[in-house]
């Protein structure tokens, strides 16, 4: 099952974040290639996203449906294909930011440990998406120690038959649409934090 | 012939200049080159490969050296009977055989130059193989897989096709494991390991090794700029004008310009203007705009063949998108499998679905005077759960619940309602299809009676592989749309690839080659492959005469 799993660290207090993920209305908008959605009840939601799949651009509906709702600490999701068929699920880990920790990205696919081949594939992903999608949120640089961090967990895996062939279009596109996702948030928090600090 | 007015202020000079980069332009560029001439290939979009790579890449090469190896025997004599029937008239004898003696001259050429081999598809047929002439296979050429990896930083320069570019599998391999009939036996983990080598197939792998080879020679290709205009001096093509990040350059080609620029396809006005049926859905990456046709009637080219189009066929899944444009799938096996049929509005049959997809299309045009409207068009694919349990249909796999994107019904007279087709009509028509299907003739349109239909068709339904009952609810409509993979009308060449004018005379200096030119074919497409076998034939005459001639 292709997963990835991306870190963002900010000057925020873990709090502000948990008050800003919570509300899945706050960030839909920020999730590659997001179309709409709508929500069902407190724990499920049908999302129509447009991505890449492969060489072309496709829609997919996906039912979200929340597990663990334990705030400010941690979200936990499962994703089921409407159209397509594939499942996974996710996790937005909110925290106090270890010391001395730079950003980091971690992919964990079938290989335990990422080779340079699966580098080489993320990093020739990465430069698509970028192109396609537009740069990622300028942010600035933390100059001083970050106060928190957002860890985002992304698994997405085809069933059938197909799914060893499906599985490795979706492995290369996972890392920059979790990047992204996790970026564009912390962009959107900061940007508040210092308009707020400037009123 | 008209002049350039401007007197240009060369940016670059070249001896050959190539204008597109696909399977014609690359071999013009080859053949050019190892004349020893220098070669610049201008390609207006920003990656390699235009119609040819996001095809099935195979190339139809009449009495090619590879047949011996499949068993199959071939002569200049019968394929020159067979492309003249055919061609229907509407194309030049000459021309005709300059492809067939040339085509494999250019094949050896390509395989040498390439350093590649292609493989002879046994059990492809012509498409018409039981004409005078055709052949049950042999005569498409596989040119196999390649590892993109071997193109460098290339690699991403390269057009990948959205329909064939997921699966890395050989057009060999694709018949052996039966893709249409089968789908669900196919090997996916052998594919998702090719795919994350970055191994690729079909018209990605065939640019792909002619792009290797281009590099490998120093030629220079350059992407994202578009040629606009001929510059003729003293009634020589000496060069072209081009937008590049949006400024004007020139460029002079001293022993002459090939245009392999491709069709007219996305061109609403040209394809309104000639074309004989309104194409509404190109199969070809957008960009097919008839740059390299008005160029050419801008020096005065004569032109032929302009109501043709390589005709295919168009399904469309709402969302798909590719280069920006809603994807238009070419359909080449769906309407071939039982349990299907194609209908008009007044939900008749009016084609033989399982035929080529050239000759299909032909149908769809014809025009009822009293009505004063096209009789078959809108047309509709029908087919029932049947189908759906057993095959695939696009990107929908056997065993999954229908798609949104197809029109259901639980009984053919609600589905004719929802598609806006005659209910008696359609129920009528499936009763008399279903009447067939247990026959296993189709004495209505011949439906499973070629080679060919069989190709495409399910080999353990019987008693024919093309004919199934449509019988089981729910029941399901896809409009077909007139789709085309290229436009073949174009400027008329003589045997060297050379532009003539309207008195027949050649234009020093210029060239056509593949969709830009006047297709040898006529109407006609004699096999998988015709399309870029041809355009890469005559890209090798245009490249090796070019580069022969005395620079200005």
């Amino acid at each position: 099952m292709p997963e990835v799993e991306y870190t963002t660290r900010m000057n925020l207090e873990p709090e502000a974040i948990w008050d800003f993920v919570k509300d899945m209305n706050n960030w839909a908008p920020y999730l590659t290639g997001y179309q709409k959605h709508e929500v069902i009840n407190e724990t499920d939601s049908i999302w129509t996203l447009k991505g890449d799949v492969g060489m072309l651009v496709r829609s997919v509906t996906m039912r979200v449906h929340i597990t663990e709702w334990s705030g400010p600490e941690r979200v936990s999701f499962t994703l089921t294909g409407i159209n397509e068929e594939m499942d996974g699920g996710g996790t937005f880990v909110m925290g106090r930011a270890a010391p001395a920790s730079a950003t980091a990205a971690l992919v964990k696919s079938e290989a335990p440990k990422p080779g340079i081949f699966r580098r080489m594939m993320n990093a020739i992903a990465r430069f698509f998406f970028r192109r396609k999608f537009g740069a990622g949120p300028q942010r600035k640089e933390l100059t001083a120690a970050p106060a928190s961090e957002l860890k985002f967990t992304l698994r997405m895996d085809a069933g059938g038959k197909t799914a060893p062939l499906v599985n490795a279009m979706l492995g290369p596109a996972l890392l920059p649409a979790a990047e992204d996702l996790a970026n564009k948030i912390a962009a959107h928090l900061e940007k508040l934090h210092d308009t707020k600090k400037a009123a | 012939m008209f002049w350039s007015k401007k007197k240009a202020q060369w940016t670059s000079e070249t001896d050959v200049l190539v204008i597109g980069s696909g399977g014609a332009g690359l071999s013009a560029a080859l053949a050019a080159n190892e004349s020893g001439a220098k070669v610049t290939v201008l390609e207006k979009a920003a990656k390699v490969g235009g119609a040819t790579a996001v095809s099935g890449g195979v190339l139809w090469v009449p009495n090619n050296h590879h047949m011996p190896e499949v068993g199959v025997a071939d002569s200049r004599a019968e394929a020159l009977k067979y492309v003249l029937r055919l061609a229907d008239g509407r194309s030049d004898e000459q021309l005709i055989e300059t492809l067939v003696d040339n085509a494999p001259l250019m094949l050896q050429f390509i395989e040498r130059a390439a350093e590649m081999t292609f493989a002879a598809l046994k059990r492809y047929p012509d498409y018409h193989p039981e004409f005078e002439g055709g052949k049950p296979g042999g005569r498409s050429l596989d040119p196999g897989l390649f590892d993109s990896n071997e193109l460098g930083e290339w690699k991403s320069k390269l057009r990948r096709s959205p329909v064939f570019g997921m699966t890395a599998m050989t057009v060999t391999e694709a018949t052996d494991w039966g893709v249409f009939s089968k789908p669900m036996a196919l090997p996916f983990k052998l594919l998702g390991e090719r795919f994350q080598k970055g191994l690729i197939c079909y018209g990605g792998a065939l640019v792909g090794k002619l792009l290797k080879a281009t590099l490998a020679k120093k030629i220079d290709i350059v992407l994202s700029t578009a040629a606009s205009e001929l510059i003729v001096e003293e009634g020589r093509v000496i060069g072209v004008r081009a937008t590049q990040s949006g400024k004007e350059i020139a460029i002079k080609a001293r022993r002459g310009v090939v245009l392999a620029s491709g069709g007219f396809e996305w061109s609403k006005s040209l394809a309104a203007q000639f074309l004989a049926g309104p194409l509404t859905h190109p199969n070809s990456p957008p960009g097919n705009d008839g740059d390299g046709l008005k160029m050419a009637m801008s020096v005065g080219a004569d032109l032929a063949n302009m109501t043709e189009a390589w005709w295919c066929p168009s399904l469309v899944i709402p969302g798909e998108e590719y280069d920006g444009r809603p994807l238009n799938r070419g359909d080449f096996a769906t309407r071939s499998l039982p349990h299907t049929m194609i209908v008009n509005r007044r939900g008749v049959r009016f084609v033989n679905e399982a035929q080529n997809y050239n000759d299909l299309m032909k149908p769809f045009f014809s025009f009822d005077p009293g009505a004063y409207e096209r009789s078959n068009l809108p047309a509709w694919i029908i087919l029932d759960q049947q189908y759906l349990d057993k095959y695939a249909l696009m990107t929908h796999m056997p065993g999954r619940p229908a798609p949104d994107w197809l029109v259901s019904a639980p009984t053919l007279e609600a589905l004719a309602a929802k598609i806006e087709v005659d209910g008696a009509g359609l129920r009528a028509t499936a009763a008399r299809f279903n009447e067939l299907a247990d026959a296993g003739v189709d004495s209505d349109f011949r439906r499973g009676e070629s080679l060919y239909d069989h190709f495409y068709g399910d080999p353990d339904n019987k008693p024919n592989p093309n004919l199934g009952r449509i019988e089981k609810a729910p029941f399901y409509a896809m409009q077909v749309h007139p789709g085309a993979i290229g436009t073949k009308g174009g400027a008329k060449v003589n045997p060297n690839a050379q532009v003539l004018d309207v008195d027949g005379t050649a234009i020093a200096g210029l060239y056509a080659a593949g969709n830009v030119m006047a297709g040898v074919t006529g109407s006609g497409y004699p096999g998988a492959g015709a399309t870029i076998g041809a355009g890469m034939t005559f890209g090798f005459l245009a490249g090796r005469d070019a580069a022969k001639q005395k620079p200005v």
